[in-house]
């Protein structure tokens, strides 16, 4: 993988911050967006702008076509067997709460989680304890842990394949084949695992599995939620309307088929045509080359800022982080650590509590400064990184 | 601390803009918990704290060491300074209001109300005799030992006294005229007028206001109000100063042959012996009920004194 030629994909390189390139290291959040998806989702805008799977003129077919390929790449990406398994939605979280309110559980039943969920992964089952749906949590990462909470009332597993907080995966093919083992579905939230690496959802043996667009070059407001077949077709849509439905009375209605009875009123077509390239771009790339550039910046990165004061959080061996580092500096807020690098080197990182308050109110912690690496990031951002926090460092 | 100013800074910029009307409320936020005894939760502080520590980081780490370690430090000291520069505000804005300058009754600094000093200015009393404004040796001004009676005067036994000491060709003097005029329109304030011919070729103008003044009751303010209106070119011969006798409808020639008299120039003599008396330094020079006020001040300067 040229990282140069990649660059130069990315318009955002052309900007100045006081006179020099930005260094975005915040992708665990959000990426940057390379030429090829904007000009899929302009195309849309300037030749086809019209409505798919409703109206029948050339613009509305042609649209129509065009997702029915998005959906075609997309199932690709992931592995799924067939193009209706994959339901095009905003985000993850759209995914997860499609799957939490669709799914047919009631009192007396359970969802396991685990301890490091991000608050989409984790918010949508506290709601269902209303319903009398009981949560349980397990240790992220531990099989032990899991089997142990793993009991008969475990209707669905829930959980990230990759912690967003430290980017720490969990053996999430192993965890399904003891979920299936004890007759529980398994959600996985594949936001942080799906952008990074290769991900087969038949490999995992996944039930369903949630991702978002926008981690993985495409557009915001971009994902999609995969589904056994099957499992679809049981679950009771939570959103529906136009688009939703074969036919309606005033008294009844007919549902669609799978996926669009989960598509419910006019969908976002740029966005889609823009994921669909996005995958494209990374398959062209090579997941493989992605995942292998992350592990080797995260292993420079890593040992240049280890020393003194300097705590990062989660596996010590940066291969098992991908491209994420979350950590903190003795002395010094990770508010302000963002802050100062961005003020004083134009690096961007995240700070805060990476919307998984819950993980860090459990450990008595307020946050960390999260630096989350990606295809287009270099070693020379690397140096300015280490160099930077060297400064700051001595700040204290 | 810092949000102390942050909420002032961005509440006056939060006049002009949306986005900082919300980092306002943040500081105010911010600024309420701490008054109350809680801790500032929203950031804001860490926030400024980084960006000022970040910006002078890429200029000077040094000195970024020094803003980060001592930043609660620096923000009360930036924080006293900024409450000190407000009393101080406020008491130079109250003493223009009552003064006409920022600095208290009769002084001259500068003063950002009135950057250009123009109530403030003053032309001196007797250094060259040249109307020239600049420091003098100031002494106290009073009126005690003066014979107010030898000057120009209109008498209504009101309220106030008003004692105006200027000089016709003066620019200051003639600045401040329209308020002093004003305030002779009133009718519970006693006026006196004492002409110090500071330049010694307009003496004349002394002797021709006596003999106005002796000619008819009130005739010397009509005569000050042609000459204070008049080119200061005027006022050094005495013909453009007969000319304005003429225009208030007196005899140029009766008036010139007063002026011309041993006893009016005795008087004159004697109204400039009076006047140095008050211990004047510059003109003009207004006493209001026997407080004095030098430099053309806003007619609310001389109208507070009055009772």
């Amino acid at each position: 993988m040229n990282v140069e030629n990649v660059r130069r994909d990315f318009p955002l390189y052309e900007r100045r911050f006081n006179g020099s390139p930005p260094i975005y290291t915040d992708s665990a959040c959000v990426t940057l967006k390379p030429n090829q998806v904007i000009g899929a989702m302009s195309r849309y805008y300037r030749e086809f702008p019209a409505c798919a799977g409703r109206s029948s003129h050339a613009l509305g077919r042609e649209v129509s076509e065009e997702v029915k390929r998005a959906r075609e790449a997309v199932r690709k990406f992931i592995g799924a067997g067939r193009p209706e398994e994959v339901i095009f939605t905003r985000n993850t979280t759209e995914g997860i709460n499609l799957v939490a309110n669709s799914l047919k559980l009631g009192n007396g039943d359970a969802v396991l989680t685990s301890d490091k969920e991000h608050n989409s992964g984790l918010v949508p089952f506290l709601l269902l304890e209303k319903k009398g749906v009981r949560h349980k949590t397990f240790q992220f990462g531990d099989l032990g842990d899991f089997e142990k909470k793993l009991t008969g009332d475990v209707k669905l597993v829930s959980t990230a394949i990759t912690s967003n907080l430290d980017g720490t995966s969990q053996p999430a093919k192993e965890m399904a084949a003891l979920a299936h083992g004890n007759g529980s579905l398994v959600l996985l939230d594949g936001a942080q695992a799906v952008p990074n690496r290769k991900t087969s959802v038949k490999e995992l043996d996944a039930d369903f599995l949630a991702f978002s667009g926008h981690k993985m070059l495409g557009p915001s407001g971009t994902g999609a939620l995969y589904g056994k077949l099957d499992f679809l077709k049981a679950l009771n849509p939570f959103m529906v309307g136009g688009g939703t439905v074969k036919n309606s009375t005033q008294e009844d209605f007919e549902m669609e088929d799978v996926p669009e009875r989960f598509e419910a009123g006019l969908q976002d077509y740029a966005g889609i045509l823009g994921l669909a390239e996005a995958v494209k771009y990374l398959q062209r790339i090579g997941m493989e080359n992605v995942e292998r550039h992350e592990q080797e910046l995260n292993g420079y990165l890593s040992k240049g800022l280890a020393g003194p004061g300097m705590a990062i959080l989660g596996d010590a061996d940066p291969k098992s982080r991908g491209g994420v580092i979350s950590f903190n500096i003795e002395g010094i807020h990770h508010h302000e650590v963002a802050g100062i690098l961005h003020e004083s080197a134009n690096i961007m990182i995240r700070s805060g509590m990476h919307c998984a308050h819950s993980w860090f109110n459990s450990h008595s912690m307020d946050g960390s400064a999260r630096i989350s690496l990606y295809l287009y990031n270099t070693k020379e951002e690397c140096d300015a990184i280490i160099e930077a926090i060297g400064k700051i460092k001595r700040l204290i | 601390m810092i949000c102390i100013l942050a909420l002032i800074v961005f509440g006056v910029l939060g006049i002009f803009s949306a986005t900082h009307r919300e980092m306002a409320l943040e500081a105010f936020d911010c600024v309420f918990r701490r008054v109350t005894l809680r801790k500032c939760d929203s950031g804001l502080d860490r926030r400024l704290k980084s960006q000022i520590t970040g910006k002078l980081m890429a200029k000077n780490p040094a000195v970024a060491r020094l803003a980060f370690r001592h930043f609660e430090l620096i923000s009360w000291f930036f924080t006293i300074l900024f409450v000190a520069s407000t009393v101080y505000a406020g008491i130079g804005g109250y003493n223009y209001y009552l003064y006409g300058n920022c600095n208290g009754p009769n002084e001259d600094g500068f003063c950002i109300f009135d950057p250009l000093g123009s109530n403030s200015k003053f032309s001196a009393a007797q250094a060259d005799e040249s109307c020239s404004a600049g420091p003098q040796e100031r002494g106290e001004l009073t009126l005690d030992g003066v014979n107010v009676e030898l000057f120009p005067r209109i008498d209504r036994n009101a309220a106030n006294d008003v004692v105006f000491i200027g000089c016709y060709a003066c620019p200051y003097t003639r600045q401040s005229y329209p308020a002093i005029r004003e305030l002779l329109a009133r009718d519970d304030v006693d006026f006196a007028f004492a002409h110090l011919p500071v330049k010694e070729d307009i003496r004349a103008a002394s002797d021709i206001l006596n003999c106005v003044n002796e000619a008819g009751s009130g005739k010397f303010v009509e005569f000050n109000d042609e000459l204070f209106s008049a080119d200061a070119s005027v006022l050094e011969n005495e013909d453009g100063l007969l000319d304005a006798v003429g225009r208030i409808g007196l005899d140029r020639e009766a008036i010139r042959q007063c002026s011309h008299s041993e006893r009016i120039q005795n008087l004159t003599r004697l109204q400039i012996s009076e006047i140095r008396k008050t211990g004047i330094y510059g003109t003009p020079t207004v006493f209001v009920n026997g407080e004095a006020v030098v430099g053309p001040k806003p007619l609310r300067v001389y109208a507070r004194l009055l009772k």
